[in-house]
């Protein structure tokens, strides 16, 4: 079966099975591969996207499910202020060591700081509570964003 | 993942038919319980149909003295609702914890309970708000109380071409407040190792109305109103709350599993069930 959605902001027609998870056809069919394989039952977070603006777990949502539908994912805010924030907040913060979690922590701080732009430290927590990171400890993770939450220009 | 027939209905009616003709077709709303059943084996289905186009399934809405919710409502939905906040506040306290973040902007309400998990955290809530679940099928349609809804263990009491479409409790009074508590092995994104839910209707100190509901506790959601009509009438005090915890602790049933002991979910009941009361009374306008 066929599926039409809007992929970051281009739109898209993706051959697909209704059993194919949208995790796999964003990596298999669409070569996106910022989103990440980890648990694939919604625990880990590292499969995160926006799906119309709202941050969920990809390998829990049917292929077909999407049409009609707008799909964000890092590759799509590339040139996006608040992204670019967030990008250099988390480098410099050394809030990056393997890298797994990262587009998908990347993705639901997006979604945070959008809605949110000056959040408390527990905000920031619960936040990013759908996302592990088995490396840094998250206390880099929570000082990048809140640092990116400084970076952010006043409108 | 095993194969199946996808459907994509745009009407309630269009959905009910499916249901109703097709074999071994299983209603698929959030998918965050769903799809790991699926994976699993544990769930085997023909064919899956979609409720996420039929917007008639999809509001929160005050109608006729009663708070109404359409099944897809998902648990973002329900944080994000004044209404929630205001008339069911135990609801809101429920929904904000549940999973995740991502797991809240899919997982829906009806969704949670007809899983029938004893451990379902909007279930101890929508249980001491009095809730009624209408089930509808192509040919019929009924409404019963909450408790009916759960027929044990993971086991809920529809037929299969049945479909849980509106939940709804009647608008509290204004002398009235709700709250829900629950423990879990962490503070995030976690399984309820135990959970009380309460609900209080007082006259000054008097308890007008008093009802409670527990979580992962005994086969099903657990509310307990036999217990409850004893204190009606009474003073609320902490003597009060000590041994109406203590014949609490008489009447669950809870088992031992990775999340916790028998004894330590039994202990638990009565403190939570002290915080959940007192919350609900602050709430008390």
């Amino acid at each position: 079966m066929e599926v039409n959605f809007e992929l970051n902001g281009t739109h898209v027609n993706i051959e697909t099975e209704p059993n194919q998870t949208l995790l796999d056809m964003l990596r298999e069919e669409a070569g996106i591969k910022s989103v990440k394989k980890g648990c694939e039952q919604g625990e880990c977070g590292a499969c995160t996207i926006l799906l119309d603006g709202l941050p969920v777990t990809s390998c829990l949502i049917l292929a077909p499910q999407v049409e009609g539908k707008r799909i964000t994912t890092i590759e799509g805010l590339e040139k996006n202020p608040l992204m670019i924030d967030l990008r250099d907040a988390f480098i410099e913060n050394g809030a990056i060591q393997c890298g797994f979690c990262t587009p998908g922590m990347l993705i639901s701080a997006y979604a945070l700081l959008r809605d949110n732009p000056q959040p408390n430290e527990y905000e920031v927590k619960k936040g990013i509570e759908g996302n592990i990171c088995r490396c840094t400890g998250y206390v880099k993770i929570i000082e990048a964003i809140l640092d990116a939450a400084e970076r952010i220009e006043p409108e | 993942m095993p194969s199946f027939k996808y459907h994509q209905p745009k009407t309630l009616g269009e959905a009910l038919e499916q249901l109703n003709t097709l074999e071994l077709a299983v209603p698929f709303a959030g998918g965050t319980d769903l799809l790991s059943s699926i994976r699993e084996g544990v769930c085997k289905p023909d064919h899956l149909v979609d409720l996420n186009n039929v917007p008639e399934l999809n509001y929160i809405r005050e109608e006729g003295g009663y708070i109404k919710i359409g099944a897809t409502v998902t648990h973002n939905q329900l944080v994000a609702s004044p209404l929630i906040k205001e008339k069911g506040y135990a609801l809101h306290d429920a929904a904000i914890n549940l999973g995740s973040l991502q797991i809240r902007n899919r997982g829906t309400i009806a969704g949670n309970l007809c899983n029938a998990s004893p451990a379902a955290d909007t279930a101890p809530p929508l249980l001491v708000l009095n809730a009624e679940v209408t089930i509808s099928s192509q040919n019929d349609l009924r409404v019963i109380p909450l408790e009916d809804l759960f027929a044990g263990p993971k086991i809920n009491s529809l037929e299969p071409n049945e479909l849980v479409t509106e939940i709804r409790f009647p608008v509290p009074p204004s002398n009235s407040g709700s709250a829900f508590h629950r423990i879990g092995r962490r503070k995030a994104f976690t399984l309820s190792v135990v959970s009380a839910a309460a609900y209080l209707e007082m006259n000054h100190d008097i308890i007008e109305d008093i009802r409670v509901a527990f979580g992962s506790v005994a086969i099903t959601p657990l509310r307990l109103p036999q217990l409850e009509e004893l204190y009606k009438g009474k003073q609320l005090t902490d003597q009060t709350m000590v041994e109406l915890g203590e014949t609490v602790k008489a009447h669950v049933a809870p088992i031992s599993d990775v999340r916790g002991t028998d004894e330590y979910r039994r202990d638990m009941c009565p403190v939570l069930m002290k915080k959940s009361l007192n919350k609900a009374r602050e709430r008390i306008r």
